[in-house]
């Protein structure tokens, strides 16, 4: 955990203050919520920083480390235990369009998303998203028309919760109308596990472009 | 009827409407009645920018795929007009924000997409 937390520092100064607290929080649900702001934050900076995606992989499973503390009390084997920092065999730069709740993600594995509120879903549910748009990799593209068939983006509910409050105020002016409502719209937030079955799908790569650029 | 004082009714709720306008200019945060005001058409701008936000990103979002894919001189078709038109022929369901944003971190891809799309 300590070379994990140093090595995650060395790529990107800024954040290790979530990093850190990510790593050495308590594991419960709430630890997750109070960090809620800053993530979400992050979240939408990072969309316009991809040099920084394999930054947030790391992701202690709640459950698993709770049992492995109760069993092992001493912290030297459950930093031992922990699960490696990188995801093991993703391409690199592999990303994914995907529909959710009527709205295009473009989807990391190992990042978080913040979607429209999946009914019935609860926390810890696994997830398969089937309407993937488009699977991409540094390298080559996976146009889906629409989807990408057979592709799937696996995910788990991490959490069930409410946007920031927006207060709607409707006001008539001279006619002595004015309402006042307050509204937090529901949503769910995701973590991304992994991309899977977009292998057998025909692919578009940057050689067919300067083959192209030559020809002409 | 015993008399009543109003007391500090009045101030406990324009002590509310001056913490919302706290951070407004000159006397749009000074003046009481000014205040009252302020928070009004704050409150109203709010509610109707809410609705012009989803128009605002929707055109900006328009401008970058243009400015993008009109980067490639050497193809016939660098217009926005074109991309989409052929998108919808070739059934492709990515929407403006997805291609804008991948026209600015995976540039790759756009170009990958606008090159199987047009011809």
């Amino acid at each position: 955990m300590a070379s994990a937390a140093a090595s995650l520092s060395t790529i990107c100064t800024s954040f290790t203050t979530h990093c850190a607290i990510s790593n050495y929080s308590p594991k419960t649900p709430f630890s997750q919520s109070t960090f809620f702001p800053f993530s979400r934050t992050h979240s939408l900076s990072l969309s316009f920083q991809p040099t920084l995606s394999p930054r947030l992989p790391l992701l202690p499973p709640k459950s698993s480390d709770t049992a492995q503390a109760l069993s092992d009390p001493q912290p030297a084997t459950q930093l031992v235990q922990s699960p490696p920092l990188q995801p093991p065999s993703w391409e690199p730069g592999l990303f994914a369009v995907v529909m959710v709740g009527g709205r295009q993600y473009i989807v990391h594995p190992g990042r978080w998303i913040t979607v429209q509120r999946l009914k019935g879903a609860k926390v810890n549910d696994k997830i398969a998203l089937h309407r993937v748009l488009l699977v991409g990799t540094d390298t080559s593209c996976y146009i889906g028309r629409p989807v990408v068939t057979n592709a799937v983006v696996y995910a788990t509910v991490e959490e069930q919760g409410l946007d920031d409050k927006v207060i709607v105020f409707k006001y008539k002016k001279k006619k002595k109308y004015r309402r006042t409502i307050g509204h937090r719209q529901p949503n769910t937030r995701i973590r991304i596990n992994s991309i899977m079955g977009y292998e057998n799908y025909p692919k578009v790569t940057m050689d067919d472009i300067k083959d192209e650029d030559k020809e002409s | 009827m015993t008399r009543i004082k109003r007391g500090y009714i009045a101030r406990k709720r324009r002590t509310k409407i001056r913490l919302f306008t706290s951070s407004f200019r000159g006397a749009h945060s000074r003046l009481t009645r000014t205040i009252t005001q302020q928070k009004i058409k704050a409150l109203v701008s709010a509610n109707r920018d809410r609705d012009r936000k989803k128009r605002g990103f929707r055109g900006l979002w328009i401008h970058r795929i243009n400015a993008i894919i009109g980067k490639n001189k050497k193809k016939q078709y660098n217009r926005y007009s074109n991309l989409l038109y052929n998108m919808y022929k070739g059934q492709l369901l990515l929407n403006r924000k997805t291609v804008a944003q991948m026209g600015i971190l995976k540039g790759n891809c756009l170009f990958m997409i606008a090159n199987e799309i047009i011809t």
